[in-house]
């Protein structure tokens, strides 16, 4: 038996070719007579169109085809709901909707040409903020409804009235969250072609094969098995690559040619075109007993839904069931909206609704620890699940959830100290300069592994071995199409398979993620494939195995043995939707814990804030690859960096104002914490595989609030809106009131 | 049409460009160097960068006859005899590499540094790589790839 492979960091399976620049993205392939295609974008973010003319574009030298609404067989898409047009017709509703493609022999051409198409526009009210267009008389974003709330998601539990009575102290606040823009370095690119068995054939980059098929299946109006996706290396996704871009676009492009059609976005077009994370409008209201126990929680949350529902419904019913942070409270009530606007549209974007809520609920334990004179620490430690603690949605939170060992080891990590029985936090070293304030700030943060509210999860994998003449597997072949983001979900399988097959990493090969090759194995989001795909893969070793000894004493003499499995998550634990009066329900499979503490040093002079050191402590389960995990820790806090001081997506009245990395500011490598101090916690998942379970969204949850609490220990005010950028920081040290 | 002659990646190279071209589109399109990436087309965020005489531009922004009469290297051009460069080595020892769009033009940037300076600080280090966006990895691993490129490369001058 060889070493184990499990918990060690072995190589990624994909880096060897990516440092050498030869592993290809979507941009990188050409075929023999490949056309180049551009789309015509909407230039309204709310509008009727009148007239499309095409004749213009048609004539430029080097136009093969110019598709509208008339070249869709099925002209609508979505993930969830179809509400969205291929290409529109008569109404656009936002600045990402697409009116025609140009198909032309070479870019420069099609760009050209999409340009001279002329559309007409009939203009109409542009709805740009949530909380006038969910109110009764506004103006429609989609005619046929008779609101623009597109859901709204009550929980209610225990007796409100009752809780804040016995509460006492009370506090409340409103927290503002921004769009954030995904902003992966690989922008949106396609090549459509009919393959040599005549199927409608896309490569590109995406997180979930199977759900594009389905999509293009439609607006083709085509059987899913006549339409292909090959997904070849992914530039980043964190959620934006879960709705399709420009799949159905070059799909349609290829279909009508049947040429090959590759259509490659501008960053200002990915900006555009995809999707961005909600934005939040939260209020919150808290009350506790003078002991820090939680007696009451008041929260109302109106989401940006944008233009299109894409998973908002989804979202959203996410936020309400993690509105109470990962602390008990026995009464509650929570109300959660989402609502159209002619905004971008809003997606999935890593933490899908879990990762606006801790900037509301962490910036109230700190206002509450405040209130009570209670160390932070102490006061969530007090409140915090513990394994078998009832969730406001009535359910038990289970699975060797590790909820506080996160909190403990990131205190003790940052100088905390516990003495009889009380959490006393360190004196913070004070800044160099007068001007610089220091300030530490704690935050927790927990999210869902898996889909959730009664959505099947399930997870397909084969696992092929090719046998020596003594029956010893000489190597093995996983077949799942599991999208490698970046996040390392083939190097975590390839993992799990060498260990199950107690076999030599080096001897296992991941399977190209091609529909027509390879079983679907659900999305890259919900931060599932490690137990979701993991425990897919570990079945089908073992599957595999036992086909192995069966053709060993069967004495066949085949050199092969093949194993296949399903894993559903309901075998873990079945989900149930919400309530719609209460909101009770089972909402979840799995879960993950993450706490992070920020020193930040506040320059009090421009309002800029430094990150010095940022501690984390993340209950990973088992670590398959403790190297990978600490990239998705760091990736995570990146991400959460962002969004807490530089990233602000700017639309003013639908008009996108921010369209390329120029305008929207990604931490750099200067703008992380000098220092980031990891401390892995493993309490193991007991449905995990071998205990693991995932980490990708988690990681980015406490990092904003965490922040915010740190400037607020540092300066003594609250910062309630992100970012906190200089000037929000800089106003809130001069405000001379409270915000409403 | 007017020629781009330059030494590419150690070989005398010559190819037709019209006046406009940018030198990522030449690479990429008409020398079928695909390992450098276009992640923005302004110059922000590094995934383009290539060495021109020694120095790192990015090449998205930088008229591809600028380049003429230069040395032009770019990722296809770090590997000697077939085997890895140091800093390439590093980056797969560290795990510096998550989607690995970033990731040519990183080691390109982390290249030009430690030619200049081989034993550069930590601040030199994140300053040297600060044009290049990476929005995987929170760079830790990229900084920590980098300085153990250096001792590797110091070890092999030792041993040379």
């Amino acid at each position: 038996m060889n070493a184990s492979v499990v918990g060690r960091s072995v190589q990624r399976v994909d880096i060897r070719t990516k440092v050498q620049g030869q592993r290809k993205y979507p941009q990188d392939f050409h075929m023999e007579g490949m056309l180049h295609a551009a789309v015509v974008w909407s230039a309204h973010p709310h509008a009727r169109i009148t007239s499309i003319d095409t004749s213009r574009a048609e004539a430029c030298a080097g136009v093969v085809k110019v598709l509208t609404h008339l070249d869709v067989p099925v002209n609508e898409y979505g993930i969830n709901i179809l509400d969205q047009q291929v290409l529109c017709e008569d109404r656009v509703r936002w600045l990402g909707d697409r009116v025609a493609v140009v198909v032309a022999e070479t870019e420069a051409v099609a760009r050209e040409a999409a340009a001279v198409v002329s559309v007409e526009y009939d203009p109409l009210p542009i709805l740009d903020d949530p909380r006038e267009s969910m109110k009764p008389g506004s103006p429609l974003v989609h005619e046929n409804r008779e609101s623009n709330v597109l859901v709204h998601y009550p929980i209610r539990a225990g007796d409100l009235d009752a809780g804040f009575s016995k509460a006492d102290v009370i506090v409340e606040g409103y927290y503002l969250t921004p769009h954030v823009e995904h902003a992966y370095l690989q922008p949106e690119a396609g090549l459509g072609y009919i393959d040599d068995e005549g199927r409608v054939t896309v490569i590109c980059a995406t997180q979930w094969a199977y759900d594009d098929v389905h999509q293009i299946a439609h607006a083709l109006d085509l059987p899913e098995d006549r339409v292909r996706e090959i997904v070849p290396a992914i530039g980043g996704a964190f959620g934006g690559r879960e709705d399709v871009s420009l799949q159905i676009l070059v799909a349609l492009g290829a279909f009508h040619t049947r040429r090959p059609v590759k259509m490659v976005w501008t960053r200002e077009e990915s900006f555009r075109g995809h999707g961005k994370r909600h934005p939040f409008f939260m209020r919150y209201k808290h009350g506790a007993t003078r002991d820090g126990t939680l007696v009451a929680l008041e929260a109302e949350i109106v989401a940006d839904a944008g233009a299109y529902a894409s998973t908002s419904t989804v979202v959203i019913s996410n936020a309400v069931t993690f509105a109470a942070g990962p602390y008990v409270v026995p009464n509650a009530r929570i109300d959660g909206y989402a609502v159209y606007t002619n905004n971008a549209v809003t997606m999935a974007m890593r933490g899908f609704g879990a990762t606006q809520m801790p900037v509301g609920y962490e910036c109230q334990m700190d206002k509450l620890a405040e209130a009570l004179g209670m160390d932070p620490v102490e006061l969530r430690l007090k409140n915090l699940y513990e394994e078998g603690s009832i969730a406001v949605t009535g359910n038990a939170v289970t699975f060797g959830i590790g909820a506080k060992e996160p909190l403990r080891e990131a205190a003790l990590a940052a100088g905390w100290r516990e003495e009889a029985g009380h959490w006393k936090a360190p004196e913070v070293e004070p800044a160099l300069q007068p001007h610089l304030r220091r300030g530490l700030g704690v935050a927790c943060g927990y999210k869902n592994v898996g889909y959730s509210m009664g959505f099947e999860d399930r997870s397909e994998a084969i696992v092929e071995l090719r046998l020596r003449e003594d029956g010893a597997i000489a190597s093995a072949l996983v077949r799942i199409a599991a999208s490698e983001v970046g996040q390392g979900v083939s190097t975590v399988l390839a993992q799990i398979a060498a260990e199950t097959l107690g076999i030599p990493f080096e001897r296992v090969r991941m399977s190209l993620v091609d529909t027509a090759r390879a079983p679907d194995a659900g999305s890259s989001s919900a931060s599932r494939h490690t137990y979701m795909s993991g425990n897919a893969v570990f079945m089908a070793c073992q599957d595999a195995l036992q086909a192995r000894d069966d053709t060993l004493r069967e004495e066949t003499g085949r050199m092969h043995a093949q194993g296949q499995a399903v894993f559903r998550g309901r075998t873990a634990r079945a989900t149930t939707p919400l309530d719609p009066e209460t909101g009770q329900c089972e909402p979840h499979i799995a879960y993950t814990f993450a706490t992070q503490i920020a020193l930040v040093e506040v320059d009090t002079e421009t309002g800029e804030v430094e990150i010095l050191t940022m501690w984390d402590s993340t209950n990973s389960g088992r670590a398959i690859n403790p190297a990978m995990v600490f990239g998705q820790v760091a990736g995570g806090i990146h991400m959460g960096v962002g969004y807490a001081l530089t990233e602000r997506f700017i639309q003013e009245e639908g008009r996108i104002k921010t369209r390329g990395f120029g305008e929207y500011y990604i931490p750099t490598v200067l703008d992380m914490p000098r220092e980031l101090v990891h401390v892995g916690v493993e309490v193991p998942n007991p449905t995990g595989p071998y205990g693991a379970t995932g980490i990708g969204e988690t990681t980015t949850l406490p990092t904003a609030p965490a922040i915010l609490n740190a400037i607020h220990n540092a300066i003594g005010k609250w910062v309630y809106r992100l970012p906190a950028d200089s000037e929000t920081v800089w106003r809130a040290l001069h405000e001379r009131r409270r915000p409403a | 049409m007017p020629t781009l002659t330059m030494v590419l990646n150690g070989h005398q190279t010559s190819v037709e460009v019209e006046a406009g071209d940018l030198l990522v589109d030449v690479l990429r399109d008409r020398l079928q160097l695909i390992g450098t990436k276009i992640g923005c087309g302004e110059g922000e965020c590094g995934a383009c960068t290539v060495l021109v005489d020694g120095l790192a531009v990015t090449s998205c922004i930088y008229p591809a006859l600028k380049a003429d009469g230069c040395h032009v290297t770019t990722i296809e051009g770090l590997k000697t005899d077939g085997k890895l460069h140091a800093i390439q080595e590093a980056f797969i020892q560290c795990t510096a590499a998550q989607c690995g769009y970033c990731t040519p033009g990183m080691i390109m940037s982390a290249y030009a540094l430690l030619s200049e300076n081989p034993d550069p600080t930590v601040e030199e280090i994140k300053t040297s790589v600060s044009g290049n966006l990476c929005r995987c990895t929170g760079y830790y691993q990229i900084v920590e790839a980098i300085q153990l490129a250096a001792r590797k490369l110091a070890d092999e001058g030792a041993d040379s």
